[in-house]
Order: structure tokens, then C-alpha cells, then sequence
């Protein structure tokens, strides 16, 4: 089966070719303008009269203009498709590129999460100041199963180092009767307590 | 982030302009009835100038693409570089509406308590 092939020509080809435009637009552009000039000079009458002669200069300049402008066009056309094929195929500067694009990507992103990392430290500890308050406040209702971060590490500190009393902490403060929970599970999800709460 | 070398061709455009203006320009002051002449020096040079720099400077770019290109496509991307900082723009957009509600919540208790 033919495939068609979507690169008629080969690389050494077309850049054969590149090569071609560039002499051939080039060499029109001075050959075409060189002879305007020499059109240009006035000569005494020869075979055919003066105005035909003018007329047929005319014409000449006319279409050695065109031409000239024809070839500037070309040449714009040729730089068009050096760019494209540079872009294309330029593989170390491809490379450098992606290699840059990358690391500022890269950079950026870093810098995104550092700055959330930071943002998430700060209000970590906001966070412990204000669970430490409500929970310790009248406005707070958990159960026994659930324990506030604050005080459970206050427990965890507390098993950490037992000592006579240490066990229940500051939390009961308003309550004599120890705490009801005779586990050490604690669930750190800012809901639970001991026995602070009394209807 | 422009390649140096697709900014000399952009450099190469302006050039061929310039060349046919120097050209129009040169056969405009012809046409006049008194020539002056050192203007007429003047743009012919600029126009032999440009035309042999437009030729040598894209004589080396093809000369250089001889030497570089393959044929093979380029199979590179920054795909996922791009994801992964889409990603962390995306996180920090949810922090942001998350404390932008928390703030309001915070705004709304103390105006109830007042």
C-alpha cells in the first residue's frame, strides 16, 4: 500500500531548495534594479521614435518593478519557512527551551507550596490556641469518646511522664469526680472531653 | 523567550523592507528633474549593504539548519511540569476560598454577637 507521504522532499532537499530561492530572489532584486537604472538613461532617438521608445521604457520599468517587488515577496515567503523549519527542527534550542519553561514551571510550583506549607503552619498553631479555648469554655458539647487535640496531648504528655495526679490534666478543674473514660483511646478530631460538661 | 536566531530573521524582514525602499526611494530622486547626489550615494549603499547582509546572514541560518536538523520529530513537552504547577496554583486557590469562608463565618458570629 502507498502511504502518501507527508514530507515530499528530504531534508538535504529542501534545504537545497531554501538555498536556490535565496540566489535566484537575490540576484533578481539587483539584476532587475541595475536595469532600471540603465533604462533610465536618456539616449539619442534610434529606429523608433521618441515616444515610442518612452513607452516601450515605460512598460520595461513597469515589469522590472513588479519583479522586484515580486522577489522582496518571495524573499519574506523564504524567511517565513526559515522560521518554521528552525522551530521546528532546531533541536537544541527546542531542547533549551523546555529545559527553561520547565524549571520556571518548576519554581513556581515550589514556591506555591512552601508559601501554603508556612500558611499551613501558622494557623496549625492558631488552631491549637482556639480548640484549647472553646473546649474549655461552656459552648463546646462532646462526649467522653472523643477527646480535643489540646487535651489530648496534654494526656499524651501526661503518660509520657506519669506522675501522682498528672493523669487527668487542668481539663477537670471544675469537677471533682474523675474522668469516666477508663480506655486511653482518643479520638483527635476536636469533639471529645472528659467530664467537664454538667447538664 | 524568542531564539536569538528567529530574532535575527525578524531582523532579516525589516532588512528587505528597508532594501526595497532604499530602491523606490533611490529611483524616485531620479525621476526628479535635479539629482542630488550624495542623497543618491547615500541610499545606494544602504541598498548594496542590506542586500549583502540579507544574503550572508541567510546563507548561514540554512547553512547551520544543514548541519543540525534530522528529520525526526521533537518528542519533548513540558506537559507535565505545566500539570504539576496547575496543580499547586489549584491548591492555593482552594486555601484561599476555604479561609475566604472561614473569615466570613467569623465576620458573621461577631456581627451576631453584637
Amino acid at each position: 500500500m502507498a502511504t502518501p507521504r507527508a514530507l515530499p522532499q528530504s531534508k538535504e532537499t529542501l534545504l537545497q531548495n531554501y538555498n536556490k530561492r535565496l540566489k535566484d530572489d537575490v540576484r533578481s532584486i539587483v539584476d532587475n534594479f541595475s536595469e532600471i537604472i540603465k533604462t533610465a538613461k536618456i539616449e539619442d532617438e534610434t529606429q523608433v521614435s521618441r515616444a515610442t521608445q518612452g513607452e516601450q521604457d515605460h512598460y520595461e520599468m513597469h515589469v522590472r518593478a513588479a519583479n522586484i517587488v515580486r522577489a522582496g515577496e518571495s524573499l519574506m515567503k523564504l524567511v517565513s519557512d526559515l522560521k518554521q523549519f528552525l522551530i521546528l527542527n532546531d533541536f537544541p534550542s527546542v531542547n533549551d527551551a523546555i529545559a527553561l519553561q520547565n524549571q520556571q514551571l518548576r519554581s513556581l510550583q515550589d514556591e506555591c507550596d512552601k508559601k501554603l506549607t508556612s500558611l499551613r503552619d501558622e494557623i496549625a498553631v492558631d488552631l491549637y490556641e482556639l480548640e484549647e479555648e472553646y473546649y474549655s469554655s461552656s459552648y463546646s458539647l462532646w462526649d467522653t469518646t472523643d477527646l480535643p487535640l489540646c487535651e489530648a496531648y496534654r494526656r499524651r504528655d501526661s503518660w509520657a511522664s506519669p506522675g501522682p495526679g498528672s493523669a487527668q490534666g487542668d481539663g477537670d478543674e471544675l469537677d471533682g469526680p474523675p474522668s469516666q473514660e477508663t480506655k486511653p483511646q482518643h479520638h483527635l478530631n476536636g469533639h471529645g472531653t472528659t467530664s467537664i460538661e454538667k447538664p | 523567550m524568542a531564539n536569538e536566531r528567529l530574532r535575527a530573521l525578524e531582523e532579516v524582514e525589516k532588512e528587505i523592507a528597508m532594501i526595497l525602499q532604499c530602491a523606490g526611494n533611490v529611483l524616485l530622486e531620479l525621476s526628479k528633474d535635479k539629482h542630488n547626489a550624495s542623497f543618491l550615494d547615500r541610499q545606494l549603499a544602504q541598498f548594496l549593504s542590506s542586500v549583502n547582509r540579507i544574503e550572508s546572514e541567510l546563507s548561514g541560518q540554512i547553512r547551520y539548519l544543514t548541519q543540525v536538523a534530522t528529520g525526526q520529530p521533537h518528542e519533548g513537552s513540558t506537559y507535565s511540569a505545566r500539570k504539576d504547577c496547575q496543580m499547586a496554583l489549584n491548591r492555593a486557590e482552594y486555601a484561599k476560598v476555604k479561609l475566604g469562608e472561614l473569615g466570613r463565618t467569623c465576620e458573621l458570629m461577631l456581627d451576631q454577637q453584637q
